[in-house]
This record gives structure tokens, C-alpha cells and sequence, in this order.
């Protein structure tokens, strides 16, 4: 047992190191299979061109803010992304159950949050391949930077945001569950929860129960701080709920996914 | 009877179980065993599919809670002290556990990552772990490409990383071939014999728990129904057992006439077994005495004691095929 002796299961060294081993691990897995990451990248690139192709005219009504709809639908598209590349995280973390991987991680001595950590955190990373796929068919479209740089930023911190919620939702309903098939669940949630939001359409646009739940859904918020950078300048006023909404769903969403994974060998 | 295990070899107790149960709804997994195992030991835990092996070594590893009483790994409780325990023991679960798309190598540091070795130890480790599996030259491939053996081989050297002073074998060999199997069994020994590694494995194949136990419990329908060195477990048993193949048509005659030899013994379809009295000096006897009741015997056997005897006796069932 002399590994007793130098090993340190203990400390924020220890917790950083788990989580950049096992995000690191997802992103070789990409490394080593690249199909793993198709999906992601495929889907909202569909989505951003069939969306803008089907309603290129929609800009044209008044309101959207912006007379290109790419400026309107390529955070939506990145978004859905995003949702999907969570999910994804959380599917790993199914098929590592399924197979008995997880074990291995659950048997590290120290804290095993920082499993939930670093899946997370791989989520949030691969969100960046659709986020940039999008983005740069965005611009061949003639996607306009109206607010700078910073707009992509912008664009960037909400897809990595988006896809640390849904892994964590996703985590909490597959350590719950310990199955694959659990998963569907939580895609059927991210989509609802997209279509729910101003996603396609300025709120204003809404009627009835619609309009209700799109107001109160935290990803309009989050839409309006990724969104205004291509629709105008930056501004704080437009920053800080973007923020706060996704620092609301992360703490809730963790807070399940850490309770779950409590739960997990009990 | 649950079966009370006491330690073996008076040494200091390593793994320790008080009535510890594990129920699943209900379904009773585990129901209440007692065991202990001292420090050096190799422990065999042998038992069909479905009799609470994986349920138990899950429980002792910490990787499922008891529903009832406790066990303490090296005086560190399951439950209460969990980090304690996984610090010191190595598991190799049943499934293998690895992941295929990475390597060798990556699996290794990932390893020594969970268990917090410094990386200037861990280079140093995994190399000498992967060499001592017969691995190194594969440590760059993806696991994908393994045989069996390899990820098995894999699968223990990723549980040594941490140099544990007890490790937890699930089935260690289930799906080997027998090359890869007699490999697997050399370096349990040398890991017990060179480093005095306590070992706790679980199976379900008599040859292994003969050949790498010095001790064995056997388990069965959750319950613990035997203890002892394999060479104690098959003394119990007594005299050797017969096995008569016969054509269905002549079954009632042939136990009718070798119920004088011996007591009866559960044995497969198609075949009668007793423990035969007198042992080898009485087999010509069984044979004129089926011979002079007309049974033409298919085939005849007589075999030493055996631990699926052990386990018949026990039990009432056969080991083998005990899972239909």
C-alpha cells in the first residue's frame, strides 16, 4: 500500500485533475471516433440552412430587428446545438453505465463530483464544434457582427452554458435511471424547451400560453444575450439576465445531477 | 444456514462481513453472510450465476450500499468510511469495464489520475504494470483491438495502479481460453506471493477456485453454504463419487442397484452418481451387479471428491448447470 503514501485523493488539485482527465477522455474519444461528434455538428448546420432557406422572407415583418435572417436564426441553430452536444455528454455517461465503465469512476477515492465536473465540462467543450460550424455558415449567409467580436464570445459563453445545463440535466435523469433509453426524456425536454422559447420569433409576435411560457423560459433570456451582437451593440442591460439565466439553470440542473449521483450507489 | 466464515489463518483480519445483506425489492441478493479474510489470503468465492457473488464484492468495494448489517475492509466500514476503503483496495470488475476506444496507455493515466498518484510516480507505474501483464507492446493500441485476455490482463494491471494491498476479482477469467486463463491464474499467484496481496475473487469455475484459493466460501441463493480450504471442503464430502450414463429406459433399475453401493448424488440428466463406499476396490462389484440386473452401461466413471461435490452436498444442485 505504498500508494497510500503519495497519493493525494483530496483538494482541489485532485478535483482538477478527475475533471480535465475525464474531459479530456470525451475528447478522445471524438479524437478516435470521429462519428461521435457527427451528430452534433450535423444537425444544427441542417437546421440553420433548412431554417434560413424555408424562412429567408421572415425578416422582412418588422420586429425581427434585422433585415438578414441569419442574424436571427444562427443562435437558435447554434443553441439547438448546443442542447443536443449536452445531451450528448450525458449519453456518454449512459453508455458508461450501461457497460460498466462508470464503475471504474466511481471508484476513485476522492470526491466523485468531479466526474460530473468534467463530464460536463466536455459538453461544454464540444459545443464549441457545432457552435463554429454554424457560425461560419452563418457568415457565408452574410451573418453580420453588428456588435463586434464580442459578439461571438457572446455566442460561444451561452452555447458552452447551454450544453453544461443539458449535460447536467441529462446527467441527473441517467444517474437516476442507469440507461441509454432514459436519454429520450431529456431530448424530448431540450427540444421543448428550445421551440418553447423566442426562439424562431420575437416574443411580441406570441399569443396566449405561448407567449406566457416564452416569457418566463429561461432560454429567451439566454437567446437575447447569444442574439445581440448580431442584431446591434452590446449592452449590459441585455448581458446580465443571459447570465443570470444560465447561472439559475446550471445551479438547479447540478444541484439534481449532484443529488442523483449521491443517490447513485445506494 | 447463512454460514459463519472465520478467519483462516489466525492472521489479522482484512475483509470482514456481519450479517450483510443486500435486498432488491424483494429480492433477497445477499441474505445475511458472515465472513473473514486474513491479510495474504486468496479467498474464493465460488457460486453459480445469480447467487449474490457480484452483490457482495460490490458491496465490500462500495460501489452498492447493504440493506443490512456490515462489513470493514482493513478496519475502514464500507459505508461509513468508503473514501478509506477504496484507497486501499484494487477492483477488476466482471465486463472488464474498459473502454474500447482508448488505449492502453490512456486508460493507465486515467487510472492514476482516479486515484490521485502524481504524474512523475504514474509514469514511472503504468510502464512497469503494462510490462508486467505482458501489455507493453500494446499500450498504444486501442482496446478495441484486445482479445479477451488482453483487457483482462488490462483490467488488473488498471487495478494495481495504486499498489492496493487487497484487490477484488470479479470472475477474472469468465470467457478466457484456457491459455489466457492459465496466464491470468500465474499472475494472481505471483501478485500474492511477491507482494502479499490479499485476493478476494469471485467465480463460478470449480478449476479456478481449486487451483488459486487457499480459501473457499461457497455461496448460494444469497446464502453462504460452506467454508473451508478446498482440500478440507472436499475431505468433507467423503467417498469418491461414481457416475453411471445409462439409457433412459434402464434409469430406476440402475439406482435401484447402486443404492446398495452408496448414497445417492444429484447428478446431470441421464446419469446416475452415488458416493461409492469402499471407493475404488468396489467399481468391479458395481459392474457385475449391473451386469447381472441386464443394464448395459454407456459409461462409468470415478472421480476424487470434487468442489462441485462439495457444493452438491450442500446444496442438493451441481454447480454445473446450476444456472438452469
Amino acid at each position: 500500500m505504498s500508494a497510500s503514501a503519495v497519493a493525494h485523493t483530496e483538494g482541489l488539485g485532485h478535483v482538477g485533475g478527475v475533471a480535465l482527465a475525464i474531459c479530456g477522455r470525451g475528447m478522445r474519444r471524438i479524437r478516435a471516433r470521429p462519428t461521435l461528434i457527427m451528430p452534433v455538428l450535423l444537425m444544427p448546420l441542417i437546421f440553420v440552412i433548412s431554417f434560413t432557406g424555408a424562412f429567408g422572407s421572415l425578416t422582412r415583418v418588422e420586429g425581427y430587428g434585422t433585415d438578414n435572417v441569419f442574424n436571427w436564426m444562427a443562435v437558435y441553430a447554434a443553441l439547438q446545438g448546443a442542447v443536443f452536444a449536452g445531451v450528448g455528454g450525458a449519453s456518454a455517461t449512459a453508455e458508461d453505465l450501461e457497460n460498466g465503465f462508470f464503475d471504474r469512476l466511481l471508484l476513485t477515492p476522492g470526491s466523485r463530483v468531479p466526474i460530473l465536473v468534467g463530464t460536463m465540462a466536455y459538453s461544454a467543450l464540444r459545443s464549441t464544434i457545432p457552435t463554429t460550424g454554424v457560425l461560419f455558415v452563418s457568415v457565408l449567409g452574410g451573418l453580420s457582427l453588428a456588435g463586434g467580436p464580442l459578439a461571438l464570445l457572446t455566442v460561444y459563453v451561452a452555447t458552452a452554458g447551454m450544453a453544461a445545463v443539458f449535460c447536467l440535466v441529462g446527467l441527473a435523469v441517467v444517474y437516476r435511471f442507469r440507461t441509454m433509453r432514459s436519454m429520450i426524456l431529456i431530448q424530448v425536454f431540450g427540444f421543448s424547451s428550445m421551440f418553447l422559447s423566442t426562439g424562431q420569433v420575437p416574443i411580441h409576435f406570441m399569443n396566449g400560453w405561448l407567449h406566457a411560457v416564452a416569457r418566463v423560459n429561461p432560454i429567451t433570456n439566454v437567446l437575447r444575450f447569444a442574439r445581440q451582437g448580431f442584431l446591434g451593440d452590446l449592452t449590459w442591460a441585455m448581458t446580465w439576465p443571459g447570465l443570470v439565466a444560465l447561472g439559475g439553470m446550471s445551479l438547479v440542473s447540478g444541484t439534481l445531477a449532484v443529488w442523483q449521483l449521491r443517490r447513485l450507489a445506494a | 444456514m447463512s454460514g459463519s466464515i472465520e478467519p483462516g489463518s489466525g492472521g489479522d483480519v482484512v475483509i470482514e462481513a456481519t450479517d450483510l445483506a443486500r435486498t432488491f425489492g424483494e429480492v433477497v441478493a445477499v441474505d445475511g453472510i458472515d465472513l473473514s479474510v486474513t491479510r495474504g489470503e486468496v479467498f474464493g468465492f465460488l457460486g453459480p450465476n445469480g447467487a449474490g457473488k457480484s452483490t457482495t464484492i460490490r458491496m465490500l468495494t462500495t460501489l452498492l450500499r447493504p440493506t443490512g448489517g456490515s462489513a470493514r475492509i482493513d478496519d475502514h466500514d464500507v459505508v461509513g468510511s468508503a473514501a478509506a476503503v477504496r484507497r486501499i483496495i484494487g477492483v477488476a470488475l466482471q465486463d472488464s469495464s474498459i473502454d474500447p476506444l482508448m488505449t492502453g496507455n490512456e486508460l493507465m493515466r486515467l487510472q492514476a489520475v482516479l486515484h490521485g498518484i502524481p504524474r512523475s510516480e504514474a509514469r514511472r507505474r503504468c510502464p512497469e504494470l503494462l510490462a508486467r501483464v505482458g501489455l507493453t507492446g500494446a499500450a498504444d493500441r486501442r482496446v478495441a483491438t484486445y482479445s479477451g485476455g488482453m483487457r483482462r490482463r488490462l483490467d488488473l494491471a488498471l487495478s494495481l495502479v495504486h499498489e492496493p494491498g487487497i484487490l477484488f476479482l470479479d470472475e477474472p477469467s469468465a470467457g478466457l481460453d484456457p491459455t489466457s486463463r492459465l496466464a491470468l491464474w500465474e499472475e494472481v499467484r505471483r501478485l500474492n506471493r511477491e507482494l502479499g496481496t490479499t485476493v478476494f475473487l469471485t467465480t463460478q469455475y470449480l478449476e479456478e477456485a481449486d487451483e488459486l484459493a487457499s480459501r473457499i466460501a461457497i455461496i448460494d441463493r444469497g446464502r453462504l453454504v460452506r467454508e473451508g480450504s478446498p482440500e478440507a471442503l472436499k475431505a468433507t464430502v467423503g467417498s469418491p463419487t461414481l457416475r453411471v450414463d445409462v439409457d433412459p429406459v434402464f434409469f430406476e433399475t440402475t439406482r435401484r442397484v447402486l443404492a446398495d453401493f452408496g448414497p445417492d448424488r444429484p447428478a446431470r440428466e441421464g446419469r446416475v452418481s452415488i458416493g461409492l463406499d469402499g471407493g475404488a476396490a468396489r467399481v468391479a462389484e458395481v459392474v457385475r451387479a449391473l451386469d447381472d440386473a441386464g443394464v448395459p452401461v454407456t459409461h462409468l466413471e470415478l472421480d476424487a471428491p470434487s468442489l462441485d461435490d462439495v457444493f452438491a452436498d450442500a446444496t442438493g444442485r451441481r454447480l454445473e448447470g446450476a444456472d438452469e
